[in-house]
């Protein structure tokens, strides 16, 4: 078993599966926001940015680690609603290109203003937890007190979203104002408010995911450090199908694995590669998502 | 009650309701009928606040609609079961009742309970997926879903579409029973004028947005004229 | 006919008159050939733009060759008189132009949209480079025309799931190319040079046929880098003429049919799939050659000018200009070619410190901000605004004739 742990297929097992659950948080933050208004949110990377900037960095002078994380998914939830109501309200019912040129300017603004305010220069937040791998007899294997870190955190996102989706009166509202908005006014849903709340979420969702990037000591924080991780989330969301909350999340993780594997055996410039090749080939044999069933579109 | 005074509405330049003026009292079934493209449909929707009007008010009870949210206006107590019925399909039978029964008064549990209670057949079928149930079976749970709330007002939108005779028949006679039994404020919007004027106290006849009728519901039903131009019944 | 004529008649004799003008005061220091190998094309076009208006409905294709030659030929005889800066800057732009207006089309005629512009620039700047290294002798216009082969291979490769996809996943997809280019570059590098990029082996040397224009004259007007830049405008200038074209060809409104009903598209015997992924082939070709002509006229290039950066600007200055209209993308080239200037000015005029965080942010924050409140207020951008007021202007003369809705996509 400790050979198995500490072998090279191993390590790239538990990397693929540390870089995947961040992949699958934000093709899940994509997947809110698109099941809830149809938009795809090109700022979903550079909103909890921000946010984590406010929380980790500004308010990182005063408070320790935890008090900030918190701030940081609070500030993350304003930004999200506030872009809601202010800049995406104003596109619902416009041609397809309003809200993508809207959310690619926006995604613009905020990486200059970050960029302005706190400079591109990485910072390093200071983590509770070591990105030391442990070791088994001696030898490392490819898990670090860091990397626990992220996936728990990550799966119980995960699972706190499914359940707030899944059993709740709140959920149900959610689901239903995507689904169908105009039956879910007959019925008083306040649809309005549930979209403004899908924005929230999701960008909580984000900022979480933003954190756990920023913590790592390998990445630190700067204004264009989601970039990168939003195009993987993206291709995980539209390979798992953007109506598809489950199948993002495995796709995410799947493609972690995936490409850890091309990183290490092949050339970590090939990653990027694989991922659009990845996108590619899925998006010709299954275009809903490889998880999603296959049915025509109701008009 | 519900009074609808002098409601003009339009759809650009196009009007769908002229001047349309009438009463529906509490306790009791106003049919609204009317052929293709009357504006039976316009009226409740704009009773709900999905289309405002040009001109004319809405009350209920008393209470201004026509500025009002429809989320409002359904938390108000006024169920609206729509055309083509609004049952969403990838949600389960009790999925969509739970929906329904989100702005009720009343503890969820129980108001699911008594629906169960009063269409068993909701009750077998409470984990399928809406989609998967057939067309009498949507309208009842459309109607459950609607009456979950306890509401004071029920705008129904052809309930019969699409059903056959017996179904139709069964479900007008629960609407009857529903409206003496809870009080209800019924308007009931049909094509099938005759199952639905053996059922009303009160019919009101459109054509092309205009008031034709409007009268207790014996009397449009025996009204030749009304019955061969407007109803397209033939004796 | 005749009132109408007059006018036109009489600017079109100005501007003859105004260039021989110009022809003469050039005469002296550059070879007579050039002033009047430029007359002569003023004058032909001219008299074309003179045409009455029913021959130029009927020759559209000949009206738009002439408006070409007419704005290229002014250009051209601009350049010899501004100075080397000012030079570079309109062919940068004009080079830029030639991208947006790729751009243009595949969001006005097919509805589409790509964030990853800029990286199919880099596929044309980084062939021209490769090519020329590899095989000196080539032709310049056969090495961009190979660039745009390039950028057209790759366009239809990642075009492909076009064919099932609707707008935002498009985008989404070019987005994570143009994030992905740098990567990919660095992954090639044996051919791309890594991050110093790739020099031009014939730098400053034009070819023969042109020595005899730009090189030999011993006018203080003609720099060793005026040909590049004249190069550059005709071959933009090419490149529109086949886009206005495009614009009003029966391909262009089947494309613009797929946008507005794509089951009426359908029923007409349109070909969804092939229609979705020509135009962003299309697009895309025009955008390599719009970085293939950043290559020859920098004699150079480096991965660093291809990042994702680069594809929001294009977004943010074809949008500002008119996403979807021609002359939207020359105004976008020229937003796009003075935007440093107006930059540096703001930042001198507020007295930021220049080195400073926020001076170097300005342009993100400047182009960032115009996109949203373009998309927000005036979604046709500089052009859409014109278009509106032309026509406002129009019916309020009671002028029943004017141009319909949307006809300003066209040229
Ligand atoms: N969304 C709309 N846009 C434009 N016109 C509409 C719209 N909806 C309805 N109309 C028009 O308004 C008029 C009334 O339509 P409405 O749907 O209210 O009729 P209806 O009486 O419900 O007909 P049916 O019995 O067929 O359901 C019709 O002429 C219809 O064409
Ligand atoms: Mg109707």
């Amino acid at each position: 078993m400790d050979v198995f742990l500490t072998s090279r297929i191993a390590s790239d097992v538990l990397g693929g599966l540390t870089n995947g659950v961040i992949y699958g948080l934000v093709a899940l933050s994509l997947v809110l926001v698109w099941r809830s208004t149809g938009i795809l949110n090109f700022a979903q990377g550079a909103m909890p940015m921000l946010a984590t900037y406010v929380g980790m960095v500004t308010f990182g002078h005063y408070f320790g680690y935890w008090i900030c994380v918190v701030i940081a998914v609070l500030v993350g939830f304003l930004i999200g609603a506030g872009t809601e109501r202010v800049l995406v309200r104003p596109l619902y019912g416009k041609p397809e290109i309003n809200p993508v040129v809207v959310m690619v300017g926006f995604l613009t603004v905020l990486e200059a203003v970050a960029a302005a305010i706190w400079s591109s220069t990485p910072r390093s937040l200071t983590t509770p937890f070591s990105p030391i791998d442990f070791h088994l007899s001696g030898k490392p294997f490819a898990l670090s007190a860091f990397s626990l870190y992220q996936i728990i955190t990550a799966v119980v996102v995960m699972v706190a979203v499914a359940v707030l989706f899944r059993f709740t009166n709140l959920g149900l509202q959610l689901r239903a104002s995507a689904l169908a908005p105009e039956v879910s006014r007959l019925l008083g849903v306040r649809v309005n408010r549930m979209l403004t709340l899908g924005w929230t979420l999701s960008t909580g969702v984000g900022t979480i995911t933003a954190i756990l990037v920023a913590s790592n000591f390998f990445t630190g924080l700067t204004p264009q450090v989601m970039d990168g991780i939003f195009a993987f989330g993206f291709i995980a969301a539209a390979v798992g199908g953007l109506d598809s909350p489950v199948g993002s999340i495995v796709a995410g993780i799947v493609m972690g694995i995936i490409l850890q594997f091309v990183g290490d055996y092949v050339n970590s410039n090939a990653i990027i590669l694989v991922a659009l090749a990845i996108l590619i080939v899925s998006l010709m044999a299954r275009p809903n998502g490889v998880f999603s069933p296959v049915k025509t579109r109701r008009v | 009650m519900i009074r609808v005074q002098d409601l003009t509405v339009a759809y650009g330049a196009v009007k769908a309701l002229v001047d349309v003026t009438f009463e529906a009292r509490t306790s009791a079934i106003t049919a609204v009928l009317g052929a293709n493209g009357a504006g039976k449909t316009t009226l409740l929707r704009t009773i709900s606040g999905l289309k405002s009007p040009v001109a004319g008010s809405i009350t209920h009870d008393g209470a201004e609609l026509t500025l009002m949210k429809t989320e409002d206006i359904a938390r108000m107590g006024i169920a609206h079961v729509p055309e083509g019925r609004g049952v969403i399909g990838e949600f389960t039978v009790e999925e969509n009742l739970r929906l329904g029964a989100l702005t009720a008064k009343v503890d969820a549990k129980q108001s699911l309970a008594s629906q169960y209670e009063r269409f068993p057949i909701l009750g077998e079928r409470r984990r399928q997926h809406a989609d998967q149930l057939s067309g009498g079976e949507r309208q009842i749970l459309s109607m459950a879903r609607a009456l979950i709330a306890n509401p004071a007002v029920l705008l129904l939108d052809e309930p019969s579409l699409g059903l056959a005779p017996l179904i139709t028949a069964q479900i007008m006679a629960t609407i009857k029973e529903l409206c003496a039994s809870e009080n209800l404020t019924v308007i009931l919007v049909e094509q099938n004028a005759s199952s639905a004027l053996r059922i009303a106290d009160h019919a009101v006849v459109l054509n092309v947005g205009h008031v034709v009728a409007n009268d207790v519901a014996s009397v449009v039903a025996e009204d030749e004229k009304l019955r061969q131009y407007y109803l397209g019944m033939v004796r | 006919m005749n009132r109408q004529r007059s006018p036109r008649g009489l600017s079109a004799a100005g501007i003859v008159i105004a260039v021989a003008v110009l022809s003469l005061l050039v005469t002296p220091s550059v070879r007579d050939g050039v002033a009047l190998a430029i007359l002569m094309m003023l004058t032909v076009t001219s008299a074309l733009i003179l045409l009455p208006s029913e021959l130029r409905r009927a020759r559209p294709v000949l009206t738009r060759a002439a408006t070409s030659t007419m704005v290229v030929s002014v250009t051209l005889v601009a350049t010899f008189f501004f100075s080397s800066t000012t030079d570079f800057n309109l062919a940068t732009g004009a080079a830029m132009a030639v991208t947006l207006v790729g751009l243009s089309f595949l969001t006005g005629v097919s509805g589409q949209v790509s964030i990853g512009n800029g990286a199919f620039m880099g596929v044309g700047a980084f062939t021209m480079a490769i090519w020329s290294n590899h095989h000196a002798t080539t032709p310049i216009a056969v090495t961009l025309l190979l660039s745009v082969v390039a950028g057209a291979l790759v366009g239809f490769l990642l075009g492909l799931p076009a064919t099932r996809l609707r707008g935002p996943y498009l985008a989404g997809m070019t987005l994570a190319f143009a994030v992905a280019f740098p990567a990919i570059l660095t992954y090639f590098n044996s051919w791309t040079g890594g991050d110093g990029g790739l020099q031009l082996p014939n730098a400053a040397n034009p070819p023969h046929w042109l020595n005899a224009l730009f090189v030999h004259g011993t006018s203080s007007l003609t720099s060793s880098t005026l040909w590049l830049t004249d190069i550059t405008i005709v071959a933009a200038g090419v490149a529109f003429f086949f886009m206005a074209n495009l614009f009003s060809s029966r391909v262009g409104r089947a494309m613009r049919l797929v946008r507005d009903n794509e089951v009426a598209a359908e029923l007409v015997g349109v070909n969804l799939n092939r229609t979705r992924v020509l135009a962003f082939v299309i697009s895309s070709a025009y955008a390599a050659l719009g970085g293939a002509l950043w290559t020859f006229l920098n004699n150079s290039v480096t991965p660093a000018t291809y990042s994702f950066a680069l594809s929001i600007v294009i977004l943010s200055v074809i949008v500002i200009g008119g996403i979807g209209t021609i002359p939207g993308a020359l105004i976008g080239g020229l937003v796009y070619a003075y935007s440093t200037n107006v930059i540096n000015w703001i930042t001198n005029q507020t007295g930021l410190n220049p080195q400073g965080n926020f001076a170097s942010q300005l342009n993100g924050i400047i182009f960032g901000g115009l996109l949203i409140v373009t998309m927000m207020l005036a979604p046709r951008g500089v052009a859409g605004v014109y278009y509106t007021l032309r026509r406002q202007r129009a019916s309020k003369r009671g002028d029943v004739a004017s141009p319909p809705k949307e006809t300003y996509a066209e040229a």
